[in-house]
């Protein structure tokens, strides 16, 4: 029963948590801009306005255009319940669950890239054929990333790998998390998501023809999504090891917002960059773990 | 009771074989009462761990028969009993008298004589006897592959597969031939103790390997793949190559291997993942595309094997189990998958008549299910959750992970594995949603993709049974896995009785979750979405009013940013033709991607071989005198040497 109860917190924390970064973000954004900017709750009245709307299908469309995005989030849901949330663990943790975690943010890649390939438009498969192009480098730098928590910590599953603080590699490893983190969230420097520009987007032009709940359903995972990948680059840095669990989810709330400011701050002083260079990024990003791997293998020896 | 299930299955083999050409029910009813059996034996024996034997008094070819069957030989006996069956159910549709008057009956007698010999390579226990039964079957391939040999495309790839088929044997002759000499018999059984034995090994790799089609002995295989029928291309892919991979496994565990043979076996396993996939992307070809994509499961089951290699060379430790047990459940899974891809490329070539994925497209509102049930194996061959292929190469990763944090010599090579697995895993998913979406979603490119028509009954139906498969593995893979280990444990009886992983009981549940809720929501927000207001309007195209199906975005064009990163090795080949001046004309671009081994490493060297031998073929006339003269010339030559010899 307890468990249970620790389960349905722990999805509502997901669930309703998550489109607040958004809103932090284009907060930091307007700051820096000197505007006011929409409000910090502004991604969930959108999400309740979509989903009272009405949908706009193409014809071409078929029910995969609708499954897609539910099974994406699911996916992504599912990812979020695995991973720790401070001294709270997981909901589910096993030896290898970190590689299930990987997997499952696949799977919802496969789902969105399949509904925007249903559409036929050039536009979406151009967003499609980039998603998942440059994945295939963020992979490789998340599983560096994994190995490099996993030979510190000399656990392959996430809550031992990601709960003590890791050694003088941290640095390098929250350099190339962050760039994957933005990357896979499709921040500045890699996707601009107020660009209106149909020809340089990734993410935002595969979710062209969405609308109404469907377009609810994947704009609430992407918030997911960015949740996760912050959490994950807290856990795998800050070291939390020895504050008492009050403590230790205050750290963990004073650093996701951190790392959202930082994704705000980014994206307010940098320009996108072309996409020649997004691999270049990407593998430098890469290098950056395998760099930390490195470290904590020197460490362990 | 195994005895009888196997007699039963040569017996209904038998049958069929005979029956094959004519009666084309008795034939079906007698391969599936062979292969249903043989299945039931493997069972039976994957269940008991029993290992069962038949030493006869009769002779073939001057040596007892001897047969065994054991866990590992029933691993693949299982997925022989399943592939076997369900590609004769979907021939009798796809490859049906009525459409192929003059192979049908041919084409029926082969597969029978396929599956049996594929299962005598199992059951064999005999070197001698292992070399007849794999020649027949090479054989029986041959026929089945060039089925349609009225086109020169067909004749030539049989060509091809014959050629490298027949290099594979010298080298398992070479194999088995000095065996025998060292040995002083044919019989084949565990001989771990016998030191001087391993550097056969490296006979065995070539000979096994090239069958098994790993890089770069893989050149035969994407044009036979692509060029036999469906079903047969379904054989190839999901069983005849893991006859390699059976001959590899099964005498690595017999026979004691070079201290190398580990990191060789891992390292080609690499290759072969990496590279089948990147030139996988490269093929427009439908068939040619998963012809690579074997390729690339040959090297994730040989990256298990590799590594299960390299723990024994470090004494025994537990992560190699882990790793081979992956590599053997990805023999299932690769098997019940890919046939299940060419079940479903072979009902779009059906339908269509064309592999050409720029001449499909918007096949899901024609071909539901067969739209469907590519997805799923789609998915699954990308390694997706709640699906199989995620299983298998869950743990082979496992196994790696293990290996990196033991901190030991094989901790490297563990490292650089594991982010080439994850490296392969997302290249093989941006594959896979190319292929989806280019020939099932979006507007048909073609009036034969706009006309087509679903497949009938007796082609859905083995589809959806391997779907089914996919399916149970990836949700009780527990169930599965005792199978597995009984298999491993006979490689190395010193791995026996360790516990399974930890992870499998919850993966199992997890997967359940997943499929269960992802179920209830994409149908609740499918309700939901009909619920409310639907508009159907045209695909947003920036403005435009008019798309057309040519506007959409093709195969060549989803995976350029991926190809230009292996330009080095695809070597693609564009012919490009721009519309210019004030009048132009029309305009054109085509892509093809070579096959990179075959055309700038083999054909050149065999043109070199030739050029050799040509000039060495004008010694050769016809002319009495000029052979004279050569005695003359060469009695000299030997007189001098002599001579001179003495005088030294």
């Amino acid at each position: 029963m307890i468990s249970f109860l620790g389960f349905l917190l722990r999805l509502a924390f997901w669930l309703l948590v998550a489109p607040l970064l958004p809103g932090i973000i284009n907060k930091v954004k307007a700051w820096v801009a000197g505007r006011r900017g929409p409000p910090t709750l502004q991604l969930y009245y959108d999400l309740a306005k979509l989903w009272r709307k009405g949908v706009v299908l193409s014809t071409l469309a078929s029910p995969g255009f609708v499954a897609g995005p539910a099974v994406a989030w699911v996916a992504l849901i599912s990812a979020a319940m695995l991973m720790p949330l401070g001294a709270a663990g997981g909901a589910l943790s096993f030896r290898g669950d970190v590689l299930l975690l990987i997997y499952l943010l696949a799977l919802a890649r496969f789902c969105t890239a399949w509904a925007a390939m249903e559409t036929g438009s050039a536009f979406e498969g151009m967003g499609a054929a980039r998603e998942v192009s440059y994945a295939v480098l963020s992979e490789a730098a998340l599983f560096a990333a994994v190995l490099a928590l996993g030979i510190h910590t000399g656990s392959v599953s996430l809550v031992t790998m990601l709960s003590p603080m890791a050694g003088a590699g941290a640095l390098l490893l929250a350099a190339g998390l962050f760039t994957v983190l933005l990357a896979e969230n499709c921040r500045v420097p890699f996707d601009d998501p107020n660009t209106h520009l149909e020809l340089t987007m990734i993410h935002e032009v595969m979710v062209l023809d969405h609308s109404g709940p469907p377009l609810a359903v994947i704009l609430h995972g992407a918030s997911v999504k960015l949740l996760l990948f912050t959490l994950l680059l807290v856990q795998a840095v800050l070291p939390m090891g020895g504050l008492s669990s009050a403590g230790a989810a205050g750290a963990l709330a004073a650093g996701v917002l951190g790392v959202t400011v930082a994704v705000g701050l980014v994206e307010s002083l940098m320009a996108r960059l072309a996409f020649r260079r997004v691999p270049l990024l990407l593998t430098t990003a890469f290098l950056f773990c395998l760099f930390a791997l490195l470290m904590a293998w020197k460490g362990g020896a | 009771m195994v005895s009888l299930l196997l007699a039963t299955a040569a017996m209904g083999m038998l049958l069929s074989i005979l029956l094959g050409s004519r009666a084309p029910k008795a034939w079906f009813a007698g391969v599936l009462v062979g292969a249903g059996t043989a299945f039931g034996a493997a069972v039976l024996t994957l269940v008991s761990g029993e290992v069962w034997r038949l030493h006869s008094g009769v002779r073939v070819g001057g040596e007892f028969i001897h047969l065994q069957l054991d866990a590992l030989s029933a691993l693949f006996l299982a997925l022989l009993g399943v592939i076997g069956s369900l590609g004769a159910w979907y021939g009798r549709e796809y490859w049906s008298e009525a459409a192929h008057p003059r192979s049908a009956g041919a084409g029926r007698a082969w597969w029978s004589v396929l599956v049996l010999c594929l299962g005598l390579v199992l059951v064999a226990a005999n070197g001698l006897h292992f070399l007849m039964a794999w020649e027949l079957f090479t054989l029986a391939a041959y026929f089945l592959v060039t089925l349609s040999r009225h086109s020169r495309v067909v004749r030539d790839a049989g060509w091809l597969y014959l050629v490298a088929s027949h290099v594979a044997v010298l080298s398992l002759f070479a194999f088995f031939g000095m065996l025998a000499a060292r040995t002083g018999g044919w019989e084949l059984g565990p001989m771990r103790d016998r030191v001087e034995l391993a550097p056969l090994f490296w006979f065995a790799l070539v000979g096994f390997g090239l069958k098994a089609g790993m890089f770069p002995l893989h050149v035969w295989l994407p044009s036979a793949h692509a060029n036999a029928p469906s079903h047969v291309s379904a054989m190839l892919s999901g069983m005849t190559l893991k006859i390699g991979i059976y001959g590899l496994v099964r005498f690595t565990g017999w026979l004691p291997v070079p201290e190398s043979a580990g990191w060789v076996v891992a390292g080609l396993g690499l290759v072969s993942a990496v590279l089948g996939v990147a030139f996988a992307l490269g093929q427009h070809d439908l068939k040619r595309l998963l012809a690579y994509h074997s390729v690339e499961n040959i090297g994730i089951i040989l990256i298990g094997l590799g590594f299960a290699l390299v723990a024994v060379a470090q004494g025994n430790a537990a992560w190699g189990r882990l790793a081979l047990a992956g590599g053997l459940l990805h023999v299932w899974n690769h098997g019940l998958f890919k046939s299940l891809l060419f079940f479903a490329a072979g009902s779009v070539l059906h339908a269509t008549g064309t592999r050409e994925m720029s001449r499909l497209g918007g096949l899901w509102r024609v071909m539901p299910w067969t739209a469907s049930l590519f997805a799923l194996g789609a998915a699954a061959i990308s390694g997706l959750p709640p699906l199989n292929g995620f299983v298998s190469e869950w743990l082979v990763f496992l196994g790696l992970l293990e290996a990196a944090l033991a901190h030991r010599a094989a901790a490297w090579g563990a490292v650089m594995a594991a982010i080439l697995l994850g490296l392969t895993g997302a290249l093989a998913l941006a594959c896979f949603v190319k292929v989806c979406g280019v020939v099932f979603l979006g507007a048909p490119r073609s009036a034969a993709a706009a006309h087509a028509h679903e497949s009938g009954p007796s082609m859905r139906g083995p589809m959806l049974v391997l779907g089914a498969a996919c399916l149970g593995i990836g949700l009780a893979p527990v169930v599965f896995w005792p199978a597995v280990s009984r298999a491993v444990d006979v490689w190395n009886p010193s791995w026996a009785g360790a516990e399974s992983p930890t992870g499998l009981p919850a993966l199992g549940m997890f997967h359940v979750g997943l499929l269960g809720v992802a179920a209830v929501l994409a149908v609740w927000l499918w309700r939901r979405v009909q619920g409310g207001v639907v508009t159907r309007a045209l695909t947003w195209d920036c403005g435009y009013v008019l798309p057309t199906t040519a506007m959409q975005y093709t195969a060549g064009s989803f995976a350029r940013i991926i190809n230009e990163w292996f330009a080095w090795i695809l070597r693609p080949v564009h012919h490009e033709e721009r519309s210019m001046g004030s009048f132009p004309a029309r305009a054109s671009f085509s892509e093809h991607t070579p096959e990179t081994v075959l055309e700038y490493a083999l054909e050149p060297a065999a043109r070199m071989v030739m050029q050799v031998s040509r000039t060495v073929r004008r010694l050769q006339h016809g002319r009495v005198q000029a052979y004279l003269l050569y005695l003359l010339v060469g009695l000299g030559a030997l007189a001098a040497l002599v001579l001179l010899g003495n005088g030294t």
